[in-house]
């Protein structure tokens, strides 16, 4: 079984750089591609950003993410207890239209679903688990 | 993130460094609105910054139709690697000019 690292904090906006170092760390002691870092960054900062919007509408709450690696993948666990949320429900924005006529929504989650390997979504025991997973190279 | 500008009679270049993400695209935004008044060539130079979450593309898109309705133009200039796989997966590089 891979080390699992956990971190746990508010639900807050300005956690954003403490969870991005936490996924740094995590790739960057286990040896990630430029290309994988990036997409894997942005992926827990859209997540996490939604999280820290939607999820506790009538107040404060927690986030947690865990991170592990084996076999040259990583998977990141995203965890809330906020109120339930599919994030991989959310239909995508027509990507072929025009910039005058492109929404100037809904592309984070979009881009997350085209550059992760798997993703799954589940509620359990009253909190939002999403699970992302990537390799490394 | 740390923004240059540049002006040059109507052309302003803002020059990116860091990362354009949740928590700094709204410097951007503010730079830009302080800044675009008359300007009617706008080149975003990203060569020190690779790293643009779904934030940072709706300033893009929110600058880039602000810049059309006013019949300028907006560029993005020095994109890199990571940068390009943003655009292309979201489809704007067929929406912005990049060079």
């Amino acid at each position: 079984m891979a080390n699992e690292y956990v971190l746990r904090i508010p639900a807050k906006l300005e956690g954003m750089d403490v969870i991005l170092a936490f996924v740094s760390y995590l790739l960057d002691i286990n040896g990630c591609s430029a290309k994988a870092r990036t997409q894997l960054r942005i992926a827990v900062e859209e997540l996490y950003v939604n999280v820290t919007l939607y999820a506790y509408p009538d107040g404060d709450g927690w986030a947690e993410i865990r991170g592990s690696v084996e076999d040259g993948v990583v998977t990141f666990k995203l965890i809330d207890a906020g109120r339930p949320f599919d994030p991989l429900a959310k239909e995508d924005p027509d990507i072929m239209l025009s910039g005058e006529e492109r929404g100037i929504g809904g592309l984070g989650i979009f881009m997350v679903k085209n550059t992760m390997d798997e993703m799954a979504y589940e509620y359990r025991d009253g909190c939002n688990r999403l699970t992302l997973r990537k390799q490394l190279n | 993130m740390t923004l240059t500008t540049e002006k040059n009679g109507t052309a302003l270049t803002v020059r990116l460094s860091g990362e354009l993400n949740t928590l700094t695209a709204p410097e951007l935004t503010a730079l830009l609105n302080k800044e675009l008044g008359g300007v009617n060539a706008l080149t975003l130079d990203f060569a020190e910054c690779d790293y643009v979450s779904s934030a940072g593309l709706r300033v893009l898109l929110a600058t880039f139709k602000q810049m059309k309705a006013a019949k300028g133009n907006m560029s993005l200039a020095n994109v890199g690697e990571n940068f390009k796989d943003v655009l292309e997966n979201t489809g704007l590089d067929a929406v912005f000019g990049v060079f």
